[in-house]
């Protein structure tokens, strides 16, 4: 239904009542559309009087839906009458009124009653990560930084995440003031994107090298830049951290993927306490290896040819310049078929070690214990990004850990004119926020948009203070 | 218009004219802010003519006139417990229209409370909505089919001279007592099945609850069956939630049912090589329903589909393994392999009688497949690619992509 343009009577809403399919519904139907349409609160307002005077009340619901027009329109005054109206009528708000009353009221001058009414969400349950948003908004908007930061931590210590749109009011409302106290907290939020992987986009940035660039005699100046394939910023030519993992880190993901990926809740799910203590016998005796590779993946590279034929190029084109192969197969690939010929594998047997896992067992569980188990410096070839892999791990930083070692340690193959390999160079240097002290080096996205979560970002911001 | 009447209301709150004074003062006031309007905006002013004067904060005063007195209650409520808070929560959502049931018991609410996440309370909630949607839908249904019995009963009132039937009626009863009959011979010579109760800690509690539900159903169409089989429920530990929930259903039909259930595994009952295990994961496909073989059904429903274990467990003792044929039969559309155990249930009771996979197979839903295979899948796809190729021109690869979308990798490589 269209929403009237202007204020109608009683007999008029009744007329439109009648007329409409499903007279039951209609006044909720009918706000709805005005909510979408944005029309003037005067005919809402015209509605609601009309129901008020033929029903003696106005349903909650109702109420709800003309609230969220007055925040649609900004009408501050309004917004408090409906909330004095529901303080009135009901002993208790739900989350819905609560949303939209804080939204509409953290925009205003009267920002400071959204404060009371967060206090009020308190009481009944945990406010949501918008409700933090907008009253932090509101107060950094209101250079209340000190207020805007309780909230923060308030709001990091009920685990909720917050939007990189209220990280980046941060930086934007604290442009030019000389604070050391908020100065920390601010290099805090970099330190927040550091440990949580968050990558900045474009304006998120600006709003970050204008801050720096704005802190009184702190002479910081911002470039944006690519580092160098070595890992190094061609603007201060400083070294970017190692992507390596530390000992300590690599431990500890080898030791998870075979609690958690391996073994998991039943060893049996994925390979059998035999097989998997043979292949570990296998691989202790021929350690240790340089690459492995994912046998059957490969073979699938190019579906017109072989199966066989694909692995044998494989392996002959990465046995030219490297050390040691592992070929991780299943034993079906050794029975004589139209796709596995018996001669192929035995010739390519010569030229790399071969494990033989059982056809109902997972061969990527192997394929990750291997390489885990040679070292640092080996490296394996897949097509797989190992999702349900890592969906396995029991917690968020080692899953972290997983990824960050997956992207160096994949050699992902991409087929070329004639089934040529070549070597995607793995980033040497660790792809998040990081400092020196007198640097940062900031990542950052240059769209809005989500990247695939493989990908990491090339462009930079490079900060740096003169002394 | 609009804006003349936020400057009166600004006026009034800065208490220079009294509150009580509102009511009467604001008919007074009226004529002026009309002029006021008039000279700010014209244009709106077209909108409302004079002759019907519409106050548009009447709604406000009808809301708060009478109900200063709630307000005061309420506040003596203020310290509510957390318990009758939420009720209180959930009426309101109510009110603002969401998902939410009317009435609440006090375990449900404790339940919902006890959920850990928004969205964990969001789903419970509708679920109880739901529920309780259902419910009431079913009773009216029963109240007015009462209804129309009583109706049909008044009009059957008059009294007919006894009817004589060659045939003797079968009551419900009766034939109870045939199926136990029959129920009780099988438990003497009947094939085994055995339904594996060890899954409980991979399920949720809801997912035990239906469990138990289709095991359940699958007994009573076993009973019903020509010749059922005899059920075995193994690793059922007392108290446990599959035992909770079984007492729940039956009542204390649960003493009388004619079904073996024991603590023991199906191991130490019966000879290992005499054991099949079915799962959907299995590598080996099912050729004929042996009666020799003492087949076992895993009681677990996954909704979140965990691959491999039963499987596993079947690896772990060294059990034979067997999936259906459901590749083989069916032109599978979409769904998970993994079928209920009531649908297990048929399927396996037709094949016994029958030996026909066609018949057995309807039992699978219908959304889950196209149609039954008439000829073997290889020949199928190669009809399939020769069609296509002939026809469309479509490449080989083409063909085999669209052909990868209706069959599993695996099928591709046999």
């Amino acid at each position: 239904v269209q929403p009237p343009e202007k204020p109608l009577q009683a007999e008029e809403w009744n007329r439109l009542r009648e007329s409409f399919r499903s007279p039951e519904v209609f006044e909720e139907v009918m706000f709805n559309s005005m909510v979408r349409c944005n029309s003037p609160i005067d005919v809402a307002k015209s509605l609601l009087t009309h129901v008020a005077k033929s029903n003696g009340d106005i349903a909650y619901n109702l109420l709800i839906k003309y609230l969220a027009l007055c925040v649609q329109q900004g009408q501050t005054s309004e917004i408090r009458d409906v909330y004095e109206i529901m303080k009135i009528r009901f002993k208790i708000l739900e989350s819905g009124a609560y949303n939209l009353l804080i939204r509409g009221l953290s925009n205003s001058d009267q920002w400071r009653m959204a404060l009371t009414l967060l206090e009020e969400v308190k009481k009944i349950m945990i406010p949501s990560r918008t409700n933090y948003e907008s009253c932090i908004k509101a107060a950094s908007r209101h250079q209340e930084m000190n207020l805007a930061f309780e909230l923060y931590h308030e709001m990091l210590a009920k685990d909720l995440v917050p939007t990189l749109d209220v990280l980046q009011s941060f930086f934007d409302f604290s442009r030019g003031m000389k604070d050391a106290e908020l100065q920390k907290e601010l290099f805090g939020i970099l330190l927040y994107l550091r440990e949580n992987q968050i990558y900045p986009h474009k304006t998120f940035m600006r709003s970050i090298k204008l801050w720096f660039e704005s802190i009184p005699g702190g002479n910081w100046r911002g470039y944006l830049t690519n580092i160098k394939e070595s890992g190094q910023c061609p603007v201060c030519n400083r070294q970017l951290e190692d992507s390596d993992l530390t000992e300590e880190e690599y431990n500890n993901l080898r030791e998870r993927i075979i609690r958690d990926v391996i073994h998991g809740t039943d060893t049996f799910r994925k390979t059998s306490p035999q097989e998997f203590e043979a292949f570990q016998t296998f691989v202790e005796n021929r350690l240790p290896f340089d690459i492995v590779i994912d046998g059957l993946n490969v073979s699938h590279i190019k579906p017109r040819k072989m199966h066989c034929e694909n692995l044998f190029d494989a392996v002959n084109c990465l046995a030219k310049d490297n050390g040691r192969l592992l070929v991780l197969g299943r034993k079906h690939m050794l029975i004589n078929s139209s796709n596995w010929k018996r001669g192929i594998m035995k010739e390519m047997q010569s030229k790399a070690d071969f494990f033989f896992a059982e056809n109902i067992s997972e061969d990527d569980a192997f394929l990750l214990y291997a390489t885990l188990q040679s070292g640092k410096h080996c490296k394996f070839v897949t097509r797989d990004f190992f999702r349900d892999h890592k969906a396995c791990l029991s917690n968020s930083l080692t899953r972290h850990l997983f990824r960050k070692w997956q992207l160096i340690h994949c050699v992902k193959s991409k087929k070329m004119f004639l089934s040529v390999f070549i070597q995607q160079p793995a980033l040497r240097y660790d792809c998040v926020v990081q400092t020196t002290g007198d640097t940062w080096h900031i990542p950052y996205k240059d769209t809005f948009e989500e990247k695939y979560s493989y990908e990491v970002p090339r462009k930079w911001l490079c900060i740096q203070q003169k002394l | 218009m609009q804006s003349a009447n936020m400057l009166l209301k600004k006026i009034l709150r800065s208490s220079v004219l009294p509150f009580a004074a509102q009511h009467g003062m604001k008919k007074d006031l009226f004529p002026l802010s009309r002029t006021l309007s008039l000279s700010l905006c014209l244009k709106q002013d077209k909108s409302c003519n004079p002759s019907e004067k519409l106050d548009l904060d009447v709604w406000k005063k009808v809301m708060k006139s009478g109900f200063q007195e709630v307000d005061e209650m309420g506040s003596e409520h203020k310290e509510l417990t957390t318990l009758a808070g939420a009720r209180e929560l959930l009426e309101m959502w109510r009110l603002a229209g969401r998902l939410v049931p009317e009435n609440i018991s006090e375990e449900q609410l404790k339940a919902f409370m006890e959920c850990p996440s928004k969205s964990a309370k969001k789903k419970y909630l509708k679920y109880l909505y739901l529920k309780e949607l259902y419910k009431k839908n079913d009773k009216r249904k029963m109240d007015e089919k009462r209804e129309r019995r009583l109706q049909t009963q008044e009009q059957d009132a008059k009294p007919q001279e006894t009817k004589r039937n060659s045939f003797i009626c079968l009551w419900a009863n009766s034939m109870d007592k045939a199926y136990n009959w029959r129920a009780a011979q099988s438990m003497i010579f009947g094939q085994p099945l055995v339904f594996d109760m060890s899954y409980e800690k991979e399920m949720s509690v809801r997912e035990v609850a239906n469990t138990v539900k289709q095991i359940v159903l699958s007994e009573g169409s076993n009973r019903r069956s020509v010749d059922p089989f005899h059920i075995h429920f193994c690793n059922l530990k007392d108290d446990s939630l599959y035992h909770k929930e079984f007492i729940k259903h039956y009542r204390e039909a649960w003493g009388r049912l004619l079904i073996t259930a024991t603590e023991q595994c199906y191991t130490d009952i019966f000879p290992k090589e005499k054991l099949i295990y079915l799962t959907a994961d299995s590598p080996k496909v099912m050729k004929t329903f042996d009666h020799n073989k003492i087949y076992i059904v895993g009681s677990m429903v996954d909704k979140s589909i965990k691959t491999g274990v039963s499987l596993a467990r079947a690896k772990r003792l060294g059990l034979e393994t067997a999936a259906l044929p459901l590749e083989k039969y069916l032109l599978w559309n979409c769904g998970a392999k993994n079928l209920t155990l009531d649908q297990m249930m048929q399927i396996l009771l037709t094949l016994k009688d029958t030996g026909d996979w066609k018949a057995a197979l309807e039992f699978v839903p219908k959304r889950k497949y196209y149609g039954f295979v008439s000829k073997p899948v290889h020949e199928l796809k190669k009809t399939l690619n020769l069609i296509n190729t002939l026809k469309l021109g479509v490449s080989h690869k083409e063909v085999r992509k669209q052909f990868a979308k209706s069959y599993s990798k695996k099928l591709m490589q046999k």
